[in-house]
């Protein structure tokens, strides 16, 4: 029977070492996207909390999701599946919220007033697209208001946009009527 | 060999002066009682369990604890599979020590997931999983394993469905990783060992899902997916083993010949045919150089006589559909399982014969399925059927029956002539 040999072992530990430095760096990531970020107000569908029973997450609609066609900026037609980027434009004040102007298959620089979010063609119809930003899924924490269970309610989702492309969802707020 | 079978049968090799009885108790002290073996699971057990209660509880709790103890919770775990492992190869218990390194590879890509779950951060390409990939191709070289050489190939299928499907790329540094990192392990087993063929299947199947989900995406037609598949194929005719070698064929011929199944039975509508039809110079001309390598391989490693596999591989779907491309793909079937039959009784395997058998006995139902049923009643086409088939099964087992029966007896008959004072068996038994 062959036991691991001393080099074997410093082996396995620098391979176990980069691991846990690979995890931290994702979390990283995570913070610097919050901490570097462009952060927007993205509008929703009212949620649905009925998964929350079952799932730790919920499904977010964003209003985003749905552009006329004419908001296409694209040589070629959209294709499903196709990657975009998605110009987003807020309204000055902190607390407007974006809408998306533009859809574009190539990388865009964003003026002031303005954030690129990358998505995915999800389905084309006749005057519009439909997009997927992969924020759908939100985990709510156990401490969001989500939690104290009124049926449907109306939220804005703050999201950062990191220099570099990464998003994330920061938090969601109920809409106060 | 198991201990029921030792305990039942040595009392009568025993009798027959085959082994003494010293002989028999040390045979018996060799393989200990499998009692002893299922108290030794127990420990096993009780920590499965309790490893799962403290599961239960953190996955209960998870959205509300705060994110350093999830952050350090992930980590911790990872850290003490690892330092498991090493502690139970240190000992020499390298069934858990390896076990315990699996499992530390996959949490270590279940962290990756649930940290960006935590940020409820985004990812756009596949970079993220790839290190999951990495690590465990690193991984499987470390340590000399069949699971650990399972598990890359294995988390490569998983990140490549993901990430065609969710994102909408083809990861080909993930397919790269499989094909040459894990490849390359199984290729060149530690020395002293032959390469595995459980792991070379899963190998082909890995690589074959992976090309499937290339078409897939890239909405090419679906018979592209024969020129990945055949290089697998291939690659097999070059391995040094040959055991190996048709263990990794296996997946690419099973593809293949469901393909031409399928075609046998529906080719004939030319709406069908017509979604097969990739242009034909650029097919041909890849398919041509995928044979070349082959027949390259076979040549080198003198498995020219398995040659005859590539008849599935006839582009049949270039005739117009209809009739002729039906019966043209019958023929070939039939072609194919003559040859199986042919090369089966040249080297009198037994296995092969079956198989052989089988494959004949299908071709059969799909001629007789495809060409009879339009022009015959229904329940004289089930009679008439039922007995061919019949008829067919019968002469082919005698065929088998006579051909393996010829086969003892020459080999039998060489081994006694030269040993004429051989005792005779004993009458009783």
């Amino acid at each position: 029977m062959r036991r691991p040999t001393p080099s074997h072992r410093l082996l396995l530990r620098l391979l176990v070492a980069a691991q846990v430095l690979y995890v931290l760096g994702v979390a990283g990531a995570g913070y610097a996207t919050t901490a570097y970020g462009q952060h927007i107000w993205l509008a929703t569908q009212p949620v649905d909390l009925h998964g929350l029973q079952y799932e730790s997450f919920v499904r977010l609609r964003y209003t985003a999701a749905e552009v006329p066609l004419t908001a296409w900026r694209g040589p070629t037609p959209p294709q499903r599946r196709q990657a975009v980027y998605v110009l987003l434009t807020t309204a000055p004040g902190p607390d407007s919220l974006a809408t998306a102007t533009g859809v574009y298959d190539h990388e865009l620089k964003p003026a002031a007033g303005q954030a690129v979010l990358r998505g995915w063609v999800t389905e084309v119809y006749n005057r519009s697209l439909s997009l997927r930003y992969n924020l759908e899924r939100y985990y709510v924490p156990g401490d969001s208001p989500l939690r104290l269970g009124k049926t449907s309610p109306a939220v804005r989702v703050r999201v950062s946009v990191a220099p570099w492309g990464q998003a994330r969802i920061e938090r969601v707020e109920l809409l106060k009527k | 060999m198991s201990r029921n079978f030792l305990e039942t049968e040595t009392p009568a090799w025993v009798a027959e002066g085959l082994i003494t009885e010293a002989q028999r108790e040390r045979l018996l002290a060799r393989y200990p009682s499998e009692a002893v073996q299922a108290v030794g699971l127990l420990p096993l057990l009780g920590s499965i369990l309790v490893g799962l209660s403290a599961l239960s509880v953190v996955a209960a709790n998870w959205q509300s604890l705060p994110t350093p103890v999830r952050l350090g919770l992930l980590l911790g775990s990872l850290l003490a599979a690892y330092a498991g492992g090493e502690y139970f190869l240190h000992r020499g218990n390298r069934r858990v020590g390896h076990g315990l390194l699996g499992l530390g590879l996959v949490i270590f890509g279940a962290s990756i997931i649930l940290t960006s779950q935590l940020y409820q951060l985004v990812g756009y390409d596949v970079s993220g999983l790839l290190a999951w990939v990495v690590v465990g191709v690193l991984l499987s070289y470390l340590y000399d394993s069949q699971a650990l050489t399972l598990l890359p190939i294995i988390i490569g299928v998983a990140v490549q469905t993901y990430c065609t499907q969710a994102l909408g790329v083809f990861s080909y540094a993930t397919l790269g990783l499989v094909a040459l990192g894990s490849g390359w392990r199984w290729w060149r087993p530690a020395a002293g060992r032959e390469p595995d063929t459980l792991v070379a299947s899963l190998l082909a199947l890995s690589l074959l899902w992976q090309a499937a989900l290339w078409v897939a995406l890239s909405h090419a037609k679906i018979t592209w997916f024969f020129i990945p598949a055949m290089l697998v194929y291939a690659a097999g005719d070059w391995h040094p083993n040959r055991a190996a070698g048709r263990a990794l064929q296996g997946p690419p011929l099973v593809a293949a010949y469901l393909f031409a199944l399928g075609l046998a039975l529906f080719g004939e509508t030319d709406q069908y045919a017509g979604l097969l039809r990739p242009p034909v110079l650029a097919y041909l001309g890849a398919l041509a150089a995928v044979l070349a390598l082959s027949v390259a391989g076979k040549r080198a490693r003198g498995t020219l006589a398995s040659l005859p596999d590539w008849l599935l591989l006839l582009p049949g779907f270039y005739l117009p559909g209809g009739l002729p491309l039906a019966v043209a793909t019958l023929v070939v079937l039939y072609a194919h399982a003559g040859s199986v039959l042919t090369r089966a009784h040249r080297a009198g395997e037994a296995e092969q014969l079956t198989l052989g058998t089988v494959l004949f006995v299908v071709a059969t139902m799909v001629a007789y399925f495809k060409l009879t049923w339009a022009f015959l009643d229904k329940s004289l086409f089930f009679l008439i059927g039922g007995v061919l088939l019949l008829s067919l099964s019968w002469y082919l087992r005698r065929r088998n029956a006579q051909r393996l029966a010829a086969g003892v007896a020459t080999v039998t008959g060489g081994a006694v002539a030269p040993e004429p004072n051989s005792r005779p068996p004993a009458a009783n038994s």
